[in-house]
């Protein structure tokens, strides 16, 4: 197919991916920030931090971030690169130019989700009650992944389509593991066991709670979450999982795919978390935290593969360059 | 007297059941007339026997045969020796309601049963004052077998003091809860007790007529001289308990010390067959 | 306790709260009887204020549609006795309690419960407190709810109930009483963290100038409790919920329990006993069960040893309980202890087994057992409550003052009949907190309150707890399951902000989140160097 399109198609599925994971954080840290922070076990994840994870640095010299504040910055805000309004907006956009590969529900799912972010008073309804903003988001983003399923082929453009949405959840799970669990991962006890941290916090957000609570018997720890997040094979946004669904869908679109550089790098981290995951946890919480930071960095060479070997034939905007 | 018993109980289903659980209250205890021999408990298809006292002191057996079958024979084979117990004492109605002797008496003064209503009792009642408690209770095991025909089939194992005052008919269990509702009712302090009856046969020989358990009660009676003492009477056959009778255990009604009850798995209907034999044997032990 | 607000605070105000009322001779828990909102409550006034009627109203429609799409509903009785399901009606305005007074209630409860634990050992094993005479021995041995086939069996670590929910209410002094225990299986939790989970989502903005302490750790609490009793050394322990089934009235809590909890929910027929052990049936075979939440009465747990005809029970578990294979939360048996005549004897338990003065007082409660107090209570039957001891959920309740002369006349019958089935109290003037009405109007409403406790390795409270509001006005029957309403219950914090410190990791060694204008610069860049390397021409692409 046009590398053209599949790079649209990639990155709509980043997009979508995007604003719906931005979408569900929100609901639940503005409905954690309402209440007070608790007794032990409830430390809650600072503003800032998910601010960061979300690339929208804020000004460390500045007061600290209120609850609206960042609610409001990182649903409206055109310029943050993570803003739920943003990423639908591209995602439209990017959807507009494959019009023709994508089927008419999904396009009109989309374009609605975007007329009426577009002409609804979102400052308002943020300061009334954003659940509703971020559950139509979300009802919206689940029915675009739903006619995928339902109404496209299972070709190449089903398949980068799928890929982007993946490496996406991949790449925000690292991201939120980062900012929020390893420190107190550090933080580990005679006994092996992990603080806990703002590591139920992270749960809630991401909506994995129920999930972790049904695979994993003892408490929310660091560690336990930090493991479920980044190996459970059988949670389909944990690190693992999502990395599976990426090397499968490359896998599918690509003729060559053995010899193909992103996709035997991705092998090649796969088989690492594999061999991690059974592995005993070490001191201070080094190991996963330094395994964490060489998967982002692998993710990203990884990323940066994919725009070489598929899109990078697509023809840029013209740019003039004077040698 | 020394007795052998024998109790067996043979269930067979219409087709096969599982995870089959039961709990037996067959074995005699052990009192101040009664020893205990030996006892042996025997089951088919074979499981594992566990043993334990419950709240009453009764001794109870619990089994469960879990793979599927189509019968089940248990046989519990007891060796007994009896003695006479002594004769009731002579306490009197103020006893009875000192706060001693209602400590003493604890739930067995209570009522297990609604009475009939209507004032259906007050006949009885009237019927089995006296001056004394051990009197009462001595027309107690009269007034009831005068008054009500014994008869099998007329009644069944969840019928009530009412049922049996309304139908005139009734097996030992009814006469005993009747019993026990006019103890509770003058304020005697009366439990139901199970066992078994040796009843001796016409041409002298060895072994009981009486081929089920048999039930009765004791009732506390006050002493002038030292505490209430329990004893039995068995209203059925119009006599004190004594050396014929081997106690198994006691409780507030039947429900606390039924023989056996079992619970099973799987749509098939049972029948349930039990029997008791009971054979005295002479001094020796032949 | 009427506080001193100042006039400026009064100025402020504007359209409903002007016109609330408190009921007089009541305290209300938000106005003081001046109608100025106390100290707790400014804020919240002056958001209702702002929202006014229609907002309240719209809400209000907002919320009963998304609790009908979402099932959390409970069972009621219509007139005709069919029983149909109705969403569990939330009141948008909550009731606020101050840190300090909590500290007190929590105090309070934590002592009674412990003395009422010990009073259960006591009662399964030596009955030292009947044989003392404190208690009187009809009232344990002659309760239905002793259970013979567990005496002198000690549940893992003493515990012998996991949940306890004892009603609350606040009388006309002000002051916290003890309305009633419950120790069997208390329900409405999971209205407590629906509703929490509602009120975040319907209306945040009252949330605004209040710390509110969160409540959504319950299941957390929960599970580490029935972990902790759990049977099971040197592995994982299996816990479950055990529920009577769909058809029960708080079905939906029992599920709802065990997906938070993340164990299976089960029924009697996923159960069996082998040999002294609880197994479940999974696709796997049998799998060993160490600790079950039970929301099933004693009379329907073992056909074995309890009511012969209940299909709901799994036989031989009391066999395996008492063999201490499977731990039960609550423990069997503990129906002794919130029996309506045995609360009268609570303050004496403290007394006995703790050696202190109770810290929340009993509602002065009479025993129709006793014939002085009978005679007493017949003589002034008009101005008392009269309950049936062994029932609950409000049924049977007779309230002298608002009875007509055939009612009184019919009561004195029934209480005649049986004395011993029969408590008298004095009637508790329950606090009233505001309600909103259809219409959007507020107006005061009787409430109570029902915390929950969790007790495992210690006893926690969740902060706050059920508040059920009678919804008709001058009622003061608050329950669910007699048209009864619920609140969202606040209680604040006391310190200040604690948040975690988190270090900054990302700031110094997050890379930048990648954008589709980077990609394309980077193809772009690609291409330029393809460029310079081949000359003339375009990239390959591949097709």
């Amino acid at each position: 197919m046009l590398a053209r399109i599949a790079h649209e198609l990639y990155w709509i599925g980043r997009y979508v991916a995007r604003a719906d994971d931005t979408a569900r954080m929100l609901d639940g840290l503005f409905r954690a920030s309402l209440q007070a922070p608790g007794g032990p076990g409830t430390a809650r994840l600072p503003w800032e931090t998910v601010m960061t994870a979300l690339g929208a640095r804020p000004d460390p010299d500045e007061a600290p971030v209120s609850a609206s504040e960042a609610v409001r910055s990182l649903t409206l805000d055109a310029d943050s690169p993570a803003s739920v309004t943003a990423c639908v907006a591209r995602a439209r956009d990017g959807a507009k130019r494959v019009r023709d590969v994508v089927s008419r529900e999904m396009w009109q799912t989309l374009n609605t989700l975007y007329l009426e972010l577009d002409t609804s008073d979102l400052g308002s309804a943020l300061r009334t009650g954003p659940y509703s903003v971020y559950a139509f988001v979300r009802e919206r983003c689940a029915l675009w992944w739903g006619l995928a399923d339902e109404t496209m082929l299972r070709d190449q453009a089903y398949a980068f389509l799928a890929a982007g949405r993946h490496a996406e959840g991949a790449s925000m799970m690292l991201r939120m593991l980062r900012v929020s669990i390893v420190p107190s991962l550090a933080l580990v006890d005679e006994s092996g066991s992990s603080a806990e941290g703002p590591a139920p916090a992270l749960l809630q957000a991401i909506g994995g709670l129920e999930a972790f609570r049904r695979s994993v018997p003892g408490p929310a720890d660091a560690y336990p979450v930090a493991k479920f997040l980044l190996f459970e094979p059988t949670y389909p946004h944990s690190v693992a999982a999502a990395l599976e669904l990426v090397h499968g869908r490359l896998r599918d679109a690509d003729p060559s795919y053995r010899t193909a550089a992103p996709l035997l790098r991705l092998a090649r981290l796969r088989a690492e978390l594999e061999f991690h995951r059974g592995g005993p946890p070490q001191d201070g919480g080094e190991g996963l935290a330094s395994l964490l930071e060489h998967v982002q960095r692998e993710l990203s060479e990884a990323d940066a593969e994919i725009e070489r070997r598929y899109f990078s034939g697509a023809a840029a905007q013209p740019h003039v360059v004077t040698a | 007297m020394k007795f052998r018993i024998t109790y067996t109980t043979e269930y067979r289903y219409s087709e096969p059941v599982r995870d089959n659980l039961n709990v037996l209250r067959v074995k005699p205890a052990t009192t101040k007339t009664q020893a205990v021999d030996d006892f042996a408990l025997r089951v088919a298809p074979e499981t594992r026997l566990h043993q334990y006292r419950d709240y009453f002191g009764s001794e109870v057996v619990e089994l469960g045969v879990t793979e599927p079958h189509e019968r089940l024979d248990i046989e519990a084979r007891m060796h007994v020796t009896t003695s006479e117990p002594e004769p009731a004492p002579a306490g009197s109605w103020e006893a009875v309601a000192s706060r001693g002797y209602r400590t003493e008496g604890g739930e067995h003064l209570l009522q297990t049963e609604m009475s009939p209503p209507g004032g259906a009792l007050d006949g009885l009642l009237d019927a089995v004052r006296a001056a004394t408690p051990a009197e009462s209770l001595a027309r107690v095991s009269e007034e009831i077998p005068d008054r009500f025909e014994y008869r099998s089939g007329s009644t069944f194992v969840g019928s009530t003091v009412s049922d049996l005052l309304e139908g005139g008919a009734g097996v030992c269990q009814d006469f005993v809860h009747l019993g026990l509702m006019l103890l509770r009712e003058l304020g005697v302090a009366s439990r139901y007790v199970s066992g078994y009856l040796f009843a001796a046969p016409e041409d002298g020989g060895p072994d009981s007529v009486e081929v089920q358990t048999h039930a009765w009660l004791e009732a506390l009676v006050p002493d002038a001289d030292s505490g209430p003492r329990w004893v039995g009477v068995d209203p059925t056959n119009r006599k004190l308990v004594g050396e014929t009778h081997v106690k198994i255990g006691h409780g507030r009604n039947y429900q606390d010390v039924a023989p056996i009850r079992g619970v099973y798995r799987g749509p098939a209907t049972s029948e349930h067959t039990a029997a008791v034999q009971m054979r005295r044997l002479n001094d020796n032990g032949a | 306790m009427p506080d001193r607000d100042s006039a400026g605070l009064m100025a402020q105000l504007v359209g409903d709260s002007r016109e609330y009322a408190p009921a007089p001779g009541f305290v209300d828990e938000l106005f003081a009887d001046t109608g100025v909102p106390r100290k707790h409550a400014a804020n919240l006034v002056t958001t209702l204020d702002g929202m006014g009627r229609v907002v309240l109203t719209e809400l209000g429609h907002r919320r009963d549609e998304i609790f009908r799409q979402q099932g959390i509903t409970f069972a009621i009785s219509d007139p005709s006795g069919a029983p149909h399901e109705r969403p569990f009606p939330l009141d948008l305005v909550p009731r606020i309690i101050p840190a300090d007074e909590w500290e007190l209630i929590e105090r309070g409860l934590a002592q009674r419960l412990a003395a009422l634990n010990a009073f259960l050992d006591d009662v399964y094993h030596g009955r030292e407190i009947v044989r003392e005479g404190i208690v009187p021995w009809e009232l344990v041995l002659g309760s239905p709810e002793f259970r013979r086939a567990v005496h002198g069996v000690r549940p893992p670590g003493g515990i012998y109930f996991h949940v306890a929910g004892c009603d609350l209410v606040r009388d006309a002094d002000g002051g916290w009483r003890v309305l009633e225990d419950n120790l069997r299986t208390p329900s409405g939790i999971s209205y407590v963290l629906e509703n929490r989970l509602a009120m975040t989502r319907l209306c945040p903005e009252l949330f605004t100038g209040y710390r509110v302490r969160p409540v959504d750790h319950y299941p957390q609490l929960l599970l580490g409790a029935l972990r902790d009793i759990a049977p099971a050394p040197g592995r994982e322990p299996t816990v479950v919920v055990w529920t009577p089934g769909p058809a029960n009235s708080a079905y939906f809590e029992h599920s709802f329990l065990a997906r938070q909890m993340g164990v299976e929910l089960v029924e009697a027929s996923d159960l069996v006993v082998r040999d002294d052990i609880c197994y479940m049936r999974t696709t796997e075979g049998l799998s060993r069960v160490d600790a079950i939440y039970r929301r099933l009465d004693d009379d329907f747990i073992d056909p074995l040893e309890f009511r012969p005809d209940s299909l709901l029970g799994v036989p031989g578990l009391i066999r395996a309980y008492r063999a201490g294979t499977v731990a039960l939360a609550n423990a069997v048996g503990t129906g002794v202890a919130d029996d309506k005549a045995v609360y009268r004897y609570v303050p004496e338990m403290i007394s006995y087994y703790l050696g202190e003065k109770p810290l929340l007082e009993n509602v002065q409660t009479y025993l129709l057992r006793e014939p002085e107090q009978l005679d007493a209570v017949l003589d002034r039957l008009d101005g008392v409550v009269v309950k049936p001891t062994d029932q609950s959920g409000g049924k049977g309740v007779f309230i002298g003052p608002r009875a007509s002369d055939a009612e009184l006349a019919r009561q004195r019958e029934l209480v005649l009949r049986d004395p011993s089935l029969w408590i008298a109290q004095e009637l508790v003037c329950l606090s009233t907190t505001p309600t909103v009405t259809e219409s959007g109007a507020l107006v005061p409403r009787h409430v109570d309150l029902r915390p929950f406790a969790v007790c495992g390795a210690e006893f926690r409270i969740i902060p706050g707890g059920l508040t059920r509001v009678a919804l008709r006005e001058g009622s003061m029957i608050v329950n669910s399951s007699r048209g009864g309403g619920s609140k969202d219950t606040w209680v604040l914090d006391a310190a200040g902000p604690h948040v975690a410190e988190v270090e900054d990791v990302a700031a110094r060694e997050l890379p930048d989140m990648p954008t589709l204008e980077q990609a394309t610069w980077t193809g772009q860049e690609q291409q330029q160097q393809q460029q310079q390397q081949h000359g003339s021409g375009r990239a390959g692409g591949d097709g």
